[in-house]
């Protein structure tokens, strides 16, 4: 046990510089690029603000003419106090705000429907493993890698024109109606559900097909080993042969896509989003590089950043957990 | 589907609403409809009938040869709190914007010298220089109340999250991120009205899903642009579904950058223009909505400004190519082997027509272009950029050429101001506001200065008639057809809607502050 804290210990110092890097970086390449926040508000009014008021929006967006150091250790102190600037675009709306209105939604959306696609897939591999060559095998993986080759966003087009503008079965837009009152209640917990079937349903019917296969190979390959051959003359039974031998170690390259893939789940539900008019922040990021924004995008980077470092610490303890040879 | 009384509009797209009021705002960060709605200003010019109809203000009078304009402001009206409106109010509003120039987005102190209030009904404006058009401007700002503003420490960051107006509309009584809904202020000036009991703005992010919404019946009123209107929309329900496009006064153009060479040369120009197939245009990139540019680039409500056709001494509008060509030949430019003209260093000319990306109406307008422009023999091709930078790139000059609006207003001399005046010519790599081609006449300078110090219809009809010989004779950018305004509309649950039958106001919600006719004047059925 004492071992796996030191590698915990070990992989956390590792993101903790890696995390401290992407603040730098964060910091550096906007004071790189020509132009600053500063002057590009200053060029939307179009030459009616004095240049007194350029210096006053340069401190509003915290840059300052002092010397790169203290700027950076001014930034810093900023950000541990939750302040990541002001957005131009939403000006003068602070950028922690603009990102959270929609953060949760797109965690909701695009978070549950990884996991419900990672689940699924993952289980109907380790079946499809151990009944390969038969006839569910063979109808699923070419059909499956067909359906996993569609764009999402076509996939997403089509259900709403069909499922919710024609047969008018699911709502068209937004996470929940507005006849609800946001809380734990059943109708409005019944409402954000019927708003998710469609959009969730077109990221999982994509991503199902890859973590299928990936599992289903995996276990192919593990089914093969000598340890298993053994298990099986010993006469353990088909379940925890499938699940406890083959399947726990089958799942460790899986875990590490999933991780992965968590971490991107913050920008990846983008298009889905748009066609649904989901209010998460995928569309923020769009924005923010086509208005030049840069707290915004700074402070979008910055929460994909640690999203992707967070779930690899995740995954780094679940992997732990999963597999004895790391703690030794 | 709603409640009775409740208009749900489409007039923003985005993912989720931001809770922002300011009306003074930088940028156009609040939310429609502050500026007029919520807030509302002292006059407001209906482009459809061309008159000034008096709002918060009843009466304005010029004086001391117009150095000094002295404006009488409504008695009886409240703000939403039940405060009374006064002229205080209007003279705290300009004096805030002097005070916070980050506030004067329509730079109302470049020729205001001080605003006082002589007594609660009346506000002094006097000016630093004589400048009448300011009137329009000055007219059309929204009052903010000084009893609440006061106390704003920064009104530069401030999102007024519960704002206090004159308008038919103040009380926000919901705001979530995707929908949000504005109730009538129990105090509203006017009596009876609005006859509206509350707007809902459900969130959209793209036109498609505005479209569904407006199919579906979940719209009242729009100002989506929605290609082939009759059978995507109108069908669904010809009884009630309608639209009116009515032209905005000016025109679509093609701006050439007139600082590179050969766009420079008038007669260049006129030859690109007469190559354009405008009814093409019209046709398959507007599906009709609209009509090819006239000669002076007059169009609709204005266009009985028009010059009278007996003074139209020159067509370049037309489609004829033939000539287009031989006009060319005739300044000195050959065509090479392939076929295609080059310029003075024996390099073939390359017009660069830069459109934002996904305005697809333009965008196929400028495909047509290209190809009308090859027909001629001049090399062409549509570069579709970014809002942001190909708004950039205009301001700066650093274009070849480019689809863009012209400056509006109450009468067409704004658009001949923006497109003609030398004194808005900024160097190539400046921003400026208008002018972007970069093209100006003295003897326009000289119009624009008469016209600033006068407040006789007369005269200003007059300098109006010999901006458009100017702009005939020298073509500074090319009118591509009328510009349209989009207003879509459903009368299933309200009525008195302006329309081609009854043209009261401009249709479209993006006309502020003339929206403010149609908030005030539509009612539930």
């Amino acid at each position: 046990m004492n071992k796996s804290v030191i590698y915990i210990f070990r992989r956390f110092l590792f993101y903790c510089l890696a995390g401290f890097m992407a603040i730098t970086l964060n910091f550096l390449i906007p004071r790189l690029m020509p132009g600053d926040p500063a002057s590009i508000m200053f060029a939307q009014f179009k030459g009616k603000l004095k240049p007194e008021a350029l210096d006053a929006l340069k401190e509003t967006f915290g840059f300052s003419d002092g010397p790169l150091l203290t700027q950076y250790f001014e930034y810093i102190k900023h950000l541990f106090q939750g302040d990541f600037g002001i957005s131009i675009s939403y000006f003068p709306q602070p950028v922690l705000e603009v990102i959270s209105s929609g953060l949760y939604w797109t965690l909701f959306l695009a978070g549950t429907s990884l996991i419900i696609s990672f689940v699924l897939g993952s289980i109907v591999g380790i079946y499809l493993a151990w009944n390969r060559d038969q006839k569910l095998d063979s109808f699923l993986i070419p059909t499956l890698s067909f359906l996993g080759a569609f764009p999402y966003f076509w996939i997403a087009m089509l259900l709403l024109y069909y499922f919710g503008f024609i047969l008018d079965w699911f709502p068209l837009r937004h996470a929940y109606s507005q006849h609800v009152t946001p809380g734990f209640n059943f109708s409005f917990i019944a409402s954000v559900f019927s708003h998710y079937i469609l959009p969730a349903f077109t990221l999982i019917f994509v991503s199902l097909g890859g973590w299928m296969l990936s599992m289903r190979n995996n276990m192919i390959s593990i089914l093969g080993t000598e340890y298993i051959n053994y298990a099986k003359a010993i006469g353990y039974n088909r379940k925890i042969l499938m699940f406890k031998f083959a399947a726990r170690n089958a799942l460790l390259p899986s875990i590490t896509g999933f991780g992965m893939a968590l971490g991107f789940i913050l920008s990846g539900a983008l298009l889905t989003e748009i066609i649904f008019s989901y209010p998460g922040q995928g569309y923020l990021l769009l924005q923010a590089v086509r208005a030049q924004d840069f707290p915004l995008l700074q402070g979008i980077f910055l929460t994909i950043t640690f999203s992707v470092l967070l779930s690899n610490l995740i995954v780094d303890i679940v992997l732990l957990l999963l597999d004895p040879r790391i703690r030794k | 589907m709603a409640e009775k009384g409740v208009m749900t509009i489409s007039k923003e797209q985005t993912q989720s609403w931001v809770r922002n009021f300011n009306p003074l705002a930088p940028g156009a960060n609040a939310r429609w409809p502050s500026v007029a709605g919520i807030y509302e200003p002292l006059f407001i010019t209906n482009s459809i009938k061309s008159e000034v109809v008096p709002w918060l203000g009843v009466d304005y009078q010029w004086k001391e040869q117009n150095r000094v304009l002295v404006i009488e402001t409504r008695e009886d009206v409240k703000w939403s709190d039940g405060t009374p409106f006064s002229s205080y109010d209007v003279e705290f509003t300009f004096n805030l914007k002097k005070k916070f120039p980050a506030l004067d987005g329509t730079g109302n102190w470049k020729y205001l010298s001080s605003v006082t209030a002589i007594d609660s009904s009346h506000v002094e404006f006097i000016f630093s220089r004589i400048y009448v058009p300011g009137f329009e401007v000055l007219s059309g700002q929204p009052i903010v109340p000084k009893h609440i503003w006061s106390d704003v420490d920064d009104p530069v960051k401030f999102t007024d999250p519960n704002p206090i107006g004159t308008g038919p509309f103040t009380e926000i009584t919901l705001f979530t991120n995707q929908v949000w809904e504005l109730s009538k202020n129990p105090n509203y000036w006017q009596e009876g009205k609005p006859k509206i009991e509350k707007l809902r703005f459900p969130a959209f992010l793209s036109n498609e899903q505005a479209t569904l919404a407006l199919i579906k019946g979940e719209v009242d009123w729009s100002g989506n642009f929605i290609p082939a209107i009759d059978r995507i929309f109108v069908s669904k329900d010809p009884a009630h579904n309608s639209y009116w496009f009515p032209k905005s006064g000016g025109s679509i153009f093609l701006y050439l950058n007139t600082t590179k060479t050969p766009f420079d040369n008038i007669d260049f120009r006129k030859a690109v223009s007469m190559a354009i197939d405008r009814e093409l245009i019209t046709k398959v990139a507007m599906y009709d909505y609209t009509d090819p540019a006239h000669q002076t680039a007059i169009s609709g409500a204005f266009s009985k400004y028009r010059l009278q056709d007996n003074l139209i001494l020159e067509n370049w509008v037309g489609y004829t190519p033939k000539e287009s060509i031989e006009k060319i030949q005739s300044i000195g430019f050959n065509k090479n082997d392939s076929g295609y003209f080059e310029d003075s260093n024996g390099d073939e000319i390359f017009i660069t027509i830069g459109i934002v990306s996904g305005w697809a109406d333009w965008i196929r307008a400028g495909q047509i272009i290209s190809k009308n422009l090859d027909d001629i023999g001049i090399r062409s091709r549509v570069k579709t950029q970014d809002f942001g930078a190909w708004f950039n790139d205009l301001q700066t000059g650093e274009f070849s050429a480019a689809i863009s609006w012209a400056e509006s207003g109450a009468t067409p001399y704004p658009m001949y101001e923006g497109l003609m005046a030398s004194k808005n010519i900024k160097p190539i790599g400046e921003p400026s506001g208008t002018n972007w081609h970069r093209f100006g006449l003295d003897e326009v300078d000289s119009l624009v200065s008469i016209f600033e110090i006068s407040s006789d219809e007369k005269t200003k009809e007059m300098l109006v008639d010999r901006m458009q010989e100017l702009f005939i004779e020298s073509a500074p950018a090319i009118p591509l057809f009328a510009d349209p305004t989009w207003g879509v509309y459903s009368t299933k649950r309200f009525k008195n809607f302006p329309s081609e039958e009854n043209p009261y106001a401009q249709i479209s919600p993006n006309k502020t502050p003339e929206n403010l006719f149609i908030l005030t004047q539509v009612e539930p059925k």
